[in-house]
């Protein structure tokens, strides 16, 4: 191959990377709400209770560069509510729970409601603003619903 | 369960080190895709403009004309001295010594010396066993592609750079460390991580 289609060939390789990044960054800390709503058993996640208005639940594993950081988010933000509660389960030897959830990546965050119903899912590091929001959409609901 | 709270003490590194060596572990993988796409990995053995046995080529048994492509008919010396395989050689070192000694890795050492002190404090502290295991994932992937070369694969090469060189620049650029949400992956299939009971 001669120089000027291989440096053709490392611009496609940089766009195309750039691209996906660009396209990875974006698609995180968006909510995911086509999801099923199952509700969560707090007991078979090794934890006594939900929140009694939402749960943030985090799964994280012993190799995850960004856990502590959303962690430390989350926590804030259920520190700054009253009956929001903040779990985080360490799934690196928990491949059953991994599996159960469907969780490809960590850090991955589910909402649940005040039955523990899972409302929302946060792939990767959950945007604040739009987390703030999904807590305000659980904390306003009528607690029949 | 919030029982992560070590997961930031004193023993963290400075998230922004690993990212800083990925920077220039991504540019020297550039070169090397670079090197690989010009040199003998992509080479068709019917290209006279550089090729060592066009001064021969009847006599090589498995030439054939047009077709067929330089690797397979070079010599193992010859696959071992193209210059992409030689820089490839030196990242995989380098991915080595990241994994069995990451605090004196030379871009972890260069980081610290010269580019931290520039910079504000870390606002918060990393565990450094993640950037670890992606160093280790990093040698894989590169170690695949040496051993393919020495094998006579065209095209092995410079793919496996640019597979590392991906991982690399997502790392250094957007900060997502592809390595890391492979462990899970690699974890649910079994592979690593089972060391320990599974009811924790």
């Amino acid at each position: 191959m001669t120089l000027v289609p291989a440096l053709i060939g490392l611009a496609l390789l940089l766009a195309v990377t750039v691209a996906i990044g660009a396209f990875v960054q974006w698609r995180q800390g968006r909510p995911r709400r086509d999801i099923p709503h199952e509700v969560v058993q707090p007991a078979r996640l090794g934890a006594d209770a939900l929140g009694q208005t939402a749960t943030l639940l985090q799964f994280s594993t012993d190799l995850c560069s960004r856990c502590p950081g959303v962690h430390r988010t989350l926590a804030a933000a259920a520190d700054a509510r009253d009956g929001v509660l903040h779990l985080d389960i360490d799934v690196t030897h928990r491949p059953d729970i991994a599996k159960h959830f469907h969780i490809l990546q960590t850090p991955t965050t589910l909402v649940l409601d005040r039955d523990g119903a899972v409302q929302t899912r946060f792939g990767g590091i959950p945007n604040r603003d739009v987390l703030e929001l999904e807590l305000n959409r659980l904390t306003a609901e009528p607690a029949n619903v | 369960m919030s029982d992560r709270a070590d997961a930031g003490t004193p023993r963290g590194i400075d998230p922004r080190g690993p990212r800083f060596a990925a920077g220039i572990t991504a540019l020297l993988l550039l070169v090397d895709v670079l090197l690989g796409l010009t040199g003998l990995s992509t080479q068709r053995s019917g290209d006279a403009s550089f090729g060592w046995f066009a001064y021969q080529p009847l006599a090589d048994a498995t030439f054939r004309p047009g077709g067929g492509w330089a690797i397979q008919s070079a010599t193992l010396a010859q696959r071992a001295l193209d210059p992409a395989f030689l820089l490839l050689v030196l990242l995989a070192l380098l991915f080595l010594w990241g994994l069995l000694a990451p605090r004196t890795a030379p871009w972890g050492v260069l980081y610290r010396t010269l580019v931290q002190p520039r910079l504000k404090p870390p606002t918060e502290l990393e565990d450094p066993r993640p950037p670890r295991f992606a160093q280790g994932v990093g040698l894989v992937v590169v170690t695949i592609g040496l051993v393919l070369h020495l094998a006579g694969v065209p095209w092995a090469l410079p793919i496996a750079a640019a597979a590392a060189f991906v991982a690399a620049f997502l790392n250094a650029v957007f900060g997502l460390c592809l390595g890391c949400q492979l462990y899970l992956l690699l974890q649910r299939a079994g592979i690593v991580g089972r060391a320990r009971p599974t009811a924790a």
